[in-house]
């Protein structure tokens, strides 16, 4: 395939357009929007780290730990002092095969980093 | 978020928002609309005519049509046959390219196939066997592959059904195919087991219908599966149709086909071949069991495992597919050496977690008979050794953290050697030997010892494998079994102990035994007697003269049942006193005869395991103790114990261990015999021997014996033959070279208690002295109970001259250790100091260096008194106590502190002013050679007190002005030193506070009365070598008595006078806060005028110019209250620091608009 995928471990904060291919590891119970959308939190990981990437809704059922996905136009930022995943606007995240593919779970990039807080206080004022 | 609603719907495969179709989805989907836009509105001729202009074009347009096609006859079951039709009129390639996308659906698609999609992959394929396109059968292939085993579920009983009714209704075709006969056999047997419910009893009837027909009509084609078409039909030998073709297989082979002759033997001899072991997995499982043993690292296969377990292990039914990955790790998927080299997860590991996680008990055999099937028949010719590598690996690996599994794996394997097929015994057993011997010679393992001799299996196990596998096991356990073995049946015990667990076992893989085990071990040691000579019975029957005596040894020897026996011992020995000629004639033969009777009482073993009451009065329940009893029934007086106690001595002669037996008794029978009396006089009525010599022999056989039992009659000897046992260092060091660590233990624990006193101070020594020549394990065990004793260390001092630091190692360590609890005394630092001092030994400079770190002041006065004695006395007096052998030499005191000085780096012990003061005395008397060998030493000290000068010449300053000042009101501040070696001795002599120092006190306080006397001041108690010794205190007043009255000052300087206590202010000039760190005193003001002559201010007040510094509140305080002033007090004022910013200048809140400065 001619895409390019970034690796996990290059993902950084307010980085855009992000291809990613990853495995699904954990799958975190699903949290209730104000609006009535299921958000779960996924532990993801490639050969190079892990992350956390947050799904909504159907996504978020359908996917299995052990499954191999492609995330396409997705995007970093942090929250609650941890660096997530997000699926952009237009960007999806599509099941391409499951089982056979190499991770590493470290490093785990959605480790809390209390320097998030501090550089977004620096950024408000 | 924005996924959902716009996903096609693919009329395919199952899709949602997550998947999509994929490229061959939308590739068909595409074909099929174009041939849908050629054939839109065409009649079924004009239609036909179109696409073959169309196909006429060329090949992309042929493939366009096919798939076109293809895709219609998937999803529209209607139209199927009529397109079915159009689609082989239009081929030009037999349908191969048809057939080459269906076999990639399947292969790729199967289980995201639409339910009627796959119903349409059966129905085509059915077609394409009707009209014999070649090819068909590779389609066949493929959808049998999708028939996964151990899985109930709807979909594949249906594709499991729904084949079945294709494979039956082409029994014409198949027969032409026999390779793919063969693997519809092998696959149906396979699920035949999985379809035992009732609702599957019509699809089992049918499905076992099918293979008894393939395998009767066609077994000559079936027999070519190999050895695991045998498997598979154990696995189904119950029903009733494969229970008779068993029976043909067994009685008459031929029957079945004129090549099969040797029936099952000649089936397992055929190694399977891969096609058919990988037929039983599904081409998913494949490829992740694919991708778990190729790619997945050691370490990382946990979440791959749960995924896979979770996806095809999960249900009960499931369990039986264990034994086809194992099969397919085993035989179909070998490694390559880069693979084995690598990280990747091995297969063992992957057969371990399978063995593991089996829930079900039949699939774990059947798992375990997969695992080791290759073994059974195996043969180097033909047989891979990668397929029986998993099994001795994972046994192999798994001793450790799963033994658990080697144990149930090693079980099976000894037991499928008879069970496995009766007849076939010897070639089974064959099979695994060769297996073996074969893992040996390729070096899978270097040895099977660590896995069979292993302490880990349980003991019945490990009997079996010997058992089995005596050749493999190693010789000396062999033989040390059989020993084991003879003695077992020789003994016939009721106490013996298992011991199987025998030395041997104990080779290189040691030390992850657990420690009960080896505990457990020790307490049986297989005792060989060599020490009685075996005597032919009846020689000696006969001279007991035929009475009562000879009548009830017969009985006694005819006796099995020890009650009666004891019995009848009992009638012996009343029967024998009431004879009135029992003597030495008598006694011979018959203590021989009771000797060769009893004599499996003495090499049984006597001391029970667990100690309780109840055991231990049944260890001496035997005929041996109704004599022991017999004679300690008897009063001591009596006449009646001198021919019990004539035939107990020789039996002794003759069987030694009755000596401790008597002991033992003694002890735990519960006879009235606190002292031990009847040892006594049994020793006594020996002929040759006293009671000491008696003792420690017999105690010297009973350690032999039996450890434990001479572990638990240690106690009691020492309290009760207190006069023998302590203080010989035979005895002692007969238990430390015995006990272990357990058996220490339980006398530590005793000792504690009370029970047992091993020393005694008069005897100390010479035990101790002999005991450096034991082994160090012994003198170990020696200080251990040393230790527990609480003996003082001046006990043992008196040895260490005697010890050298290299060949005395154990005891010199143990003494450091004692000495290091022990804080430094003059009796302790003398004999410490009296060790000769050489570059080698680091006995006393560990621990000088030791007491320094702890208790440095103290050792350096210690050392100062030493070196100050030796300086002190007369060279006469000198002379003559340096004769005294535990005199300390300057010498030697020197030659330790440079020694100290040499091996401990930056120590700053040598720099403690009682050293210093001890070096500078050396200096000082010491002889020119002492000096120059030590020079090194003594030049420390050269530093040191240079340095000490010019600190005291800058401090000297503020002294000298308040002693001035006091001088001048009459007061007696304190003389300056003109001397200071003189008062370094001083102040010396008169700190220390040790014994020893008296001569030179005296002459100090002469020389302080005589410094005092020269200024003729009053007694001020000022201890000016105080004030040397605490840094920077300039005046020091030991206590409140009040000097005013005595003083001599004028009564106006006194009363009346206000004395302000206070610090100076810091510099406002200068940051600097060092001259605020004094307390000073200061008197009111009193009268000034200008003096006429000078016009300079004068006063007459003597005070105002009196400048003293204190360094406390307290010392102050002290000195203004003695002189007896009235004083006030200026605390010390706390210099508050603000916090300021320059940034605070300009801060300004744009709300409130203020400044927030």
């Amino acid at each position: 395939m001619g895409e390019s995928f970034t690796p996990i471990k290059d993902i950084r904060q307010g980085q855009k357009n992000l291809n990613i291919m990853f495995i699904v590891l954990d799958i975190g119970t699903a949290t209730k929007t104000r609006d009535g959308h299921d958000v779960r939190s996924v532990k993801v990981a490639d050969k190079t780290g892990s992350i956390n990437i947050s799904i909504w809704d159907e996504v978020g059922e359908l996917l299995q730990s052990g499954d191999i996905c492609r995330l396409t136009k997705g995007y970093a930022n942090v929250w609650k002092n941890c660096l997530t995943l997000y699926t952009g606007k237009s960007g999806e995240v599509t099941k391409v095969g499951e089982f056979c593919m190499n991770f590493s779970e470290m490093p785990n990039m959605s480790e809390p980093k209390p320097e998030f807080s501090q550089q977004g206080k620096v950024r408000t004022i | 978020m924005e996924q959902t609603n716009k996903v096609p719907q693919s009329r395919l495969i199952a899709t949602s928002v997550l998947e999509s179709k994929d490229d061959l989805n939308e590739r068909l989907e595409k074909c099929y609309n174009t041939v849908n836009n050629i054939l839109n509105g065409l009649s079924e001729r004009e239609a036909n005519d179109a696409l073959n202009s169309y196909v006429c074009r060329g090949a992309p347009q042929h493939e366009e049509v096919q798939l076109g096609l293809l895709y219609s006859i998937l999803v529209d079951p209607k139209a199927a046959a009529k397109t079915y039709r159009d689609l082989s009129l239009v081929s030009r390639d037999a349908l191969s390219l048809v057939q080459t996308r269906t076999n990639q659906l399947i292969f790729e698609k199967w289980l995201k196939l639409l339910d009627n999609v796959r119903s349409q992959i059966i129905w085509l394929c059915k077609e394409l066997i009707k009209s014999g396109v070649a090819g068909a059968e590779v389609v066949c292939h493929n959808l049998l592959r999708q028939i996964a085993g151990g899985d109930i579920s709807p979909k594949n009983v249906w594709l499991t059904e729904a084949l079945l009714d294709v494979l039956v209704e082409s029994r014409p075709w198949l027969d032409k195919f026999p390779s793919l006969m063969s693997n519809v056999v092998f696959t149906y047997l396979r699920v035949i087991v999985d379809h035992n419910g009732q609702v599957y009893a019509n699809l089992r009837q049918r499905e076992v219908d099918f293979c008894i027909s393939l395998l009767r009509e066609k077994w000559s084609d079936c027999q070519a599966i190999g050895r695991d078409l045998v498997r598979l039909l154990q696995n189904v030998a119950r029903i009733p149709e494969f229970d008779r073709l068993w029976k043909d297989i067994m009685l008459s082979p031929s029957s079945l086909s004129p090549t099969f002759t040797a029936g099952v033997q000649q089936l397992m001899q055929t190694r399977t071949s891969r096609k058919f072991l990988i037929t039983r997995l599904t081409p998913d499982m494949e490829s992740k069991l694919v991708f778990l043993i190729t790619k997945v690292k050691f370490g990382q296969h946990k979440r791959y495992q749960d995924w896979f377990q979770r996806q095809y292990l999960s249900t009960p039914e499931s369990q039986s597919l264990r034994c086809d990955l194992i099969r397919y790790i085993c035989a179909v998927f070998h490694p390559p050496n880069e693979l084995l080299c690598s990280e990747i997860i091995p297969r063992w590991a992957v057969i371990g977690w399978l063995l593991t996680t089996c829930t079900s008990n039949v699939a774990a055999t059947n798992a375990k008979l997969a695992l080791f099937y290759d073994w059974l028949f195996f043969d180097p010719e033909r047989d891979s050794i990668m397929n029986i590598e998993p099994a001795i690996l994972v046994m192999f690996h798994s001793i450790r953290p799963h033994p658990a599994i080697t144990a149930t794996l090693l079980d099976f394997l000894c037991r499928i050697m008879p069970n496995f097929c009766l007849p076939l015994q010897a070639q089974v057993r064959n099979g695994i030997f060769t297996s073996l011997k074969i893992i040996l010679e390729k070096r899978v393992l270097q040895s099977l010892s660590p896995l069979f001799d292993n302490v880990k299996l349980d003991t019945e196990l490990r009997n079996l494998i010997r058992e089995n596998f005596s050749e493999f096991c190693s010789p000396e356990v062999v033989k040390e079994d059989v020993v084991n073995n003879k003695e077992v049946i020789d003994l016939d015990t009721d106490n013996h102990l298992d011991n199987n667990l025998s030395d041997a076992a104990f080779s290189d893989e040691e030390d992850d035994i657990p420690l009960d085990k080896i505990r457990q071990d020790n307490k049986f040691q297989p005792i060989r007697d060599t020490r009685y000579q075996p005597i032919n019975l009846d020689e000696y029957l006969e001279q007991l003269g035929g009475g009562d005596i000879q009548k009830y040894t017969e009985e006694l020897r005819d006796e099995k049942d020890q009650e009666i026996q004891c019995e009848v011992m009992d009638r012996l020995l009343q029967m024998m006193l009431r004879e009135d000629e029992f003597d030495q004639d008598l006694a011979v033969p018959l203590s021989a005869c009771l000797c060769q009777i009893l004599s499996t009482q003495f090499n049984n073993n006597l001391f029970p395991q667990e100690l309780d009451e109840e055991s231990l009065e049944e260890s001496v329940g035997s005929p041996l103790y109704v004599m022991f009893r017999f004679l300690t029934t008897i009063p001591e007086e009596d006449p009646n114990r001198i021919p019990i106690l004539t035939l107990l001595g020789e039996m002794y002669t003759r069987q030694a261990r009755i000596g401790y037996h008597l002991l033992y008794f003694i002890k735990v029978g519960k006879v009235n015999d606190e002292k031990m009396n009847t040892y006594r006089d049994f020793c006594k009525s020996l002929d040759n021997k006293d009671l000491e010599s008696c003792l420690i022999s017999d105690l010297k056989l009973c350690q032999e014996d039996d450890v434990r039992l001479f572990t638990f009659l240690v106690p009691d000897i020492y309290t009760n033959f207190s006069n023998i046992a302590i203080g010989n260092a035979e005895l002692l060091q007969m238990i430390v070279s015995a006990i272990d660590g357990t058996q220490l233990q339980e006398l530590i624990c005793q000792i504690l208690q009370g029970h047992l006193i091993m020393f005694r101070k008069d005897s100390f020594l010479s035990v101790l002295n002999a005991s450096l020549d034991w082994e160090t394990l012994e003198q170990y065990f020696l200080w251990q109970l040393i230790a527990a004793h609480n003996i003082p260390v001046d006990y043992v001092m008196p040895v260490l001259p005697k010890l050298d630091f290299t060949s005395h190692a154990e005891a010199l360590s143990s003494i450091l250790v004692l000495l290091k609890q022990e804080c430094p005394s003059p009796d302790l630092i003398r004999p410490v100091l009296c060790r000769e001092c050489k570059r080698t030994d680091y006995f006393a400079v560990s621990i000088l260096k030791y007491w320094a770190q702890e208790y440095e002041d103290k050792l350096a006065e210690l050392i100062l008194s030493q070196v100050t004695k030796l300086n002190g006395t007369p060279k006469k007096r000198q002379r003559t106590s340096s004769s005294k052998k535990d005199n300390v030499s300057v010498e030697q005191i020197l030659g330790h502190l440079d020694h100290m000085r040499q091996v401990c780096k930056n120590i700053s012990f040598l720099n403690n002013e009682n050293i210093q003061h001890a070096l500078q005395s050396v200096q000082q008397s010491a002889s020119e050679s002492l000096k120059s060998k030590f020079s090194d030493l003594l030049a420390l000290a050269d530093d040191i007190e240079s340095d000490y000068k010019s600190t005291r010449v800058l401090r000297g300053l503020p002294v000298r002005k308040a002693a001035s000042a006091s001088a001048a009101m009459g007061l007696d501040g304190r003389t300056s030193r003109k001397n200071n070696k003189k008062n370094v001795q001083e102040e010396s002599s008169s700190e220390t506070e040790s014994s020893e120092d008296e001569e030179i006190k005296p002459k100090a306080k002469r020389r302080k009365k005589v410094t005092l006397s020269a200024d003729a001041s009053s007694s001020l108690p000022i201890k000016p070598e105080e004030t040397s010794r605490r840094d920077g205190e300039l005046i020091w007043a030991e206590d409140k008595f009040d000097v005013a009255p005595i003083s001599g000052v004028p009564e106006e300087h006194i009363k009346g006078r206000l004395v302000r206590i206070y610090v100076p202010t810091k510099n406002a000039m200068q940051s600097g806060v060092y001259g605020t760190r004094r307390w000073k005193i200061e008197f009111d003001t009193r009268e000034r005028w200008e003096n006429p002559l000078m016009g300079w201010t004068s006063s007459g007040d003597p005070l105002s110019n009196l400048n003293c510094e204190f360094n406390s509140k307290e010392d102050a305080i002290t000195f203004v209250e003695k002189n007896g002033w009235k004083y006030y007090v200026e605390e010390r004022k706390e210099m508050k620091q603000l916090r300021k910013s320059y940034g605070a200048n300009f801060s300004w809140n744009k709300r409130t608009r203020t400044s927030t400065k």
